[in-house]
């Protein structure tokens, strides 16, 4: 699309031409020093493979922050014993590690931490972006080895020790367990079978008989009462609760059969079932885990919650200042907080006036003015200058973690959703079992020499496998699809939601726009200066400036040298260029003299001047993405409603609504307000995806029938989403809902497939003209049309991905 | 064929063995990344790093 170089590491657009890394033998582009310093460090560690072997990153992924002494503290003493476990000389801590992205980072981490001396263990789960760490406390410090993962170009975040369980290991392990049982089993069972069918043409001892039977029922058992466990238990609190979801008719299914098998095993009933049940059972379980794995590449809610605020804060007693744990803060304590330092808790500004950013809080995309006495929200970020805090409430009493809990209880309330083709599967399977009983015992008395036979016929013709892999397969082809095209599914649930949507609820910072603040407009207030040679100047100054506003000159390029850059809090920023002083920021700060601040619109205005005049004025404005018109205006095409729900004031959210053509919007709504809003559409009947990114809309995404959540989107926001989009453009939205589409249709060609296949075979099974071995060969040709049928989703969208692109 | 009296049941026995073996290598662990040791194979042929011993 444009001829930017993308920077060699981190991948986001190279700017400055200066900077070069040398891998095997090439010169490749890097963006910034850190990322340089990044790649040097991988490749003289000898690890240059990381780079071939590595998914395609996320633009800003892996950039390193500019962060240096921060981790040094981590090696003393008291702050080992709040996040590790010490015996001895031996420390084991769980650190975890933000902006890994693929097994190629696990690879990376492991390797560089397995050579730092006194490093006895280094284990990091991809998936949970944990890594485990022991080492000897005496060789190395926990510091030391944070500030190499930071070097790196990961955020490592150390967890306290209480929050190290990790629930989603054991029930990983335990659903790995259940598989294997239910996969052996099947496969013993179904030899057994075998010999039971050949046993029906060529005959069979009845003795030999009833020992495969018995034998079976050995298998079957723990099947049964292991593997199938968490059905019976499902089945039972949905009775409990009243209301019975799918998993009572599966209960009923494995149960039923299972009972009529042992039935038959022990008093030499006309057949046994035991190999449909062990089937039914494995191909249940199979999905169940392809979906638990889907679940927990979501981030836990724990890290979600503390990585917004810091780990560390300096805390005032009297009048020493001690660096001390973030959570170890409590209402009352006075905490100093540095320029770019996020707020650790609620609480009343002391001391200094400063702005805060509080776009992920709020959707607010202005920085605001805070004086002494105003009250900060923890996870704020304060952009200008020190100030001081009084601890008013902490950790789940701030206003982040009551965020955090009316989206754990939107969840509960998220409109109740069951498959239709699990409801209709485990509904058949039913059917058959009570039609296979009516044949054994119409047959039985009509002619008992035949019943054996004929039954046999009806439930092999009738397997329920076409039916019980009719969802599962699509599900699992549409997910890794998905993820291929960059979309993480991590609620098995949301693709049929999202194929059933009818109105999607978009937010707007951070979603529809960058978040980042960019020069819409300049005027020019005198005819001295060149547009041009201003912008030039005014990117000068700016980049040697840290303030969020000053990111919106990156996109000028700063070819002239500024010196004596100074920024005045509060007022903006000043420097000398070609020997002439400059200001830039407030109209009363760019030149002398009173002047009427038109903050005519909702646009931030930054005034230049040399002291005397005003020159010209910038107006900043947090853009739209390049295709978030063409996104809109195609899921409207295919035919959903779209709103707009932004925490952010009227005329920015009103202006945004307008350029983009949507004309159902709402602004400065709190999270509960954006729920009401949303259960107002559910009401009416909507099915509604929500895309957000910002902690306050992470209520409304757990509320949402499905939901999606751009990468770079607070954690809280992630966890509560059940898609998480990778890249920078909103594009992989409308492919959702596209590859959602296909694979209910495919679900439904399935289930339309195993119904026809088993309704015809079904009377003519029944009738006797169908032979086991005839009947065989329907059963497995009926599964693997489904399966193939399935897999056709794989190949599909690969055109999206070229237009998207 | 009564010879499968005797080897139907010392094949469960196997069966047994090997599913105490697989529970026994999911408790240790084992089996906790599904994910890495299928790169690990391609990635440990990497040139060594000097200091590594």
């Amino acid at each position: 699309m444009n001829d930017v170089q993308a920077c060699f590491h981190c991948a986001l657009p190279v700017i400055d031409q200066r900077y070069t890394v040398d891998i095997s033998g090439a010169a490749e582009a890097v963006c910034c020093p850190g990322c340089k310093a990044v790649a040097e460090l991988i490749r003289d560690s000898g690890m240059s493979r990381y780079y071939s072997l590595r998914d395609a990153p996320e633009p800003g992924v892996g950039k390193p922050e500019e962060s240096a002494g921060e981790w040094e503290i981590f090696n003393r003493d008291d702050m080992l014993a709040a996040f590790a476990g010490v015996n001895g000389r031996r420390a084991e801590a769980t650190v975890y590690v933000g902006g890994m992205y693929c097994t190629a980072c696990s690879w990376l981490i492991e390797t560089s931490l397995g050579s730092v001396a006194g490093v006895s263990d280094a284990d990091v789960n991809p998936v949970t972006h944990r890594l485990r760490l022991a080492f000897d406390k005496t060789q190395t410090g926990l510091g030391d080895i944070l500030a190499m993962l930071a070097k790196l170009g990961y955020h490592p975040q150390p967890l306290a020790p209480e929050s190290t369980a990790a629930p989603e290991l054991l029930e990983q392990r335990t659903a790995l367990k259940r598989l294997l049982v239910a996969s052996l089993g099947m496969m013993q069972v179904m030899m057994f079978a075998v010999a039971l069918y050949a046993g029906e043409f060529k005959g069979i001892s009845a003795d030999m008989e009833r020992f495969l039977r018995l034998v079976s029922f050995f298998v079957t058992t723990p099947v049964v009462f292991y593997s199938a466990r968490p059905f019976f238990a499902g089945a039972v609190r949905g009775v409990r609760s009243k209301h019975p979801g799918m998993d009572l008719p599966v209960a009923i299914a494995i149960g039923g059969a299972y009972a009529a098998s042992v039935w038959s095993t022990f008093y030499d009933g006309p057949a046994v079932w035991f190999d449909s049940v062990t089937m039914f059972v494995f191909f249940l379980t199979v999905g169940r885990f392809l979906e638990m794995r889907a679940r927990h590449r979501s981030i836990d809610r724990s890290v979600a919650l503390s990585s917004i605020l810091p780990n560390t804060v300096l805390r005032l007693d009297g009048d020493t200042e001690s660096t001390v744990p973030a959570n170890q803060l409590i209402a009352g304590d006075m905490v100093r907080i540095r320029a770019g330092e996020p707020v650790p808790a609620d609480g009343r500004l002391v001391e200094g006036t400063t702005s805060v950013d509080e776009a992920l809080l709020t959707g607010e995309s202005r920085p605001l003015r805070k004086t002494a006495g105003d009250s900060l929200l923890a996870g704020s970020v304060n952009l200008d200058r020190q100030i001081l805090l009084e601890v008013g409430s902490t950790g789940v009493d701030t206003t982040l973690g009551t965020i955090s809990r009316l989206s754990e209880r939107a969840r509960y309330t998220r409109p109740a959703f069951v498959r239709v083709a699990d409801r209709v599967a485990s509904y058949i399977v039913v059917a058959i079992l009570v039609v296979a009983t009516l044949v054994a015992v119409g047959w039985g008395i009509a002619a008992p020499e035949r019943a054996f036979e004929i039954t046999l016929s009806v439930l092999v013709v009738t397997c329920p496998c076409a039916l019980a892999l009719a969802t599962p397969a699509a599900f699992a082809a549409a997910g890794s699809r998905l993820s291929l095209l960059r979309l993480l599914v991590t609620n098995g649930d949301a693709v049929e939601a999202i194929s059933r949507a009818t109105h999607v609820v978009f937010d707007k910072t951070g979603t529809l726009t960058r978040g980042q603040p960019r020069i819409a407009e300049t005027r020019r207030l005198s005819e001295r200066y060149e547009t041009d040679s201003l912008l030039e100047i005014a990117a000068a100054i700016e980049s040697a400036s840290t303030h969020p506003l000053a990111r919106a000159f990156q996109a000028v390029a700063a070819k002239l040298p500024a010196s004596d850059v100074e920024a005045a809090i509060g007022q903006g920023v000043s420097g000398t260029v070609n020997g002439k002083r400059w200001y830039l920021g407030r109209a009363g700060f760019a030149a002398a003299g009173p002047h009427a601040e038109a903050e005519d619109d909702d646009r931030i205005s930054v005034y230049m001047g040399d002291g005397e005049k005003l020159h010209a004025v910038f107006l900043l404005d947090d853009e739209p993405r390049d295709d978030a018109e063409r996104t809109v205006a195609r899921l409207r095409a295919m035919g959903l409603g779209i709103s707009l729900m932004s925490g952010d004031r009227k005329p920015a959210v009103a202006r945004i609504a307008a350029r983009l053509g949507i004309d159902r919007y709402a602004a400065e709504c709190s999270p509960q307000n954006k729920l009401e809003q949303l259960a107002t559409l559910q009401d009416a009947g909507e099915v509604v995806v929500m895309v957000g990114d910002g902690i306050n809309d992470a209520p409304v995404l757990s509320g949402a029938d499905a939901s999606i959540a751009p990468a770079h989107s607070a954690l809280l926001a992630q966890t509560n989403a059940d898609v998480i989009m990778l890249g920078e453009q909103l594009a992989p939205v409308v492919t959702a809902v596209e590859i959602a589409r296909r694979t209910l249709t495919i679900v439904r060609q399935n289930l339309a497939w195993a119904i026809l296949y088993n309704v015809t075979a079904l009377p003519l099974a029944v009738a006797g003209l169908v032979p086991p071995w005839l009947a065989a060969i329907g059963m497995s040709f009926s599964s693997l049309i489904v399966v193939l049928n399935a897999l056709r989703l794989s190949r599909m969208g690969a055109t999206d991905r070229v237009a998207a692109a | 064929m009564s010879i499968l009296y005797i080897l139907i049941p010392l094949a469960l026995l196997v069966l047994g063995a090997a599913v105490w073996a697989f529970f026994w290598a999911v408790g240790s662990g084992q089996f906790d990344d599904l994910d890495t040791p299928a790169m690990r194979i391609v990635l440990d042929d990497d040139t060594k790093p000097a200091d590594d011993p």
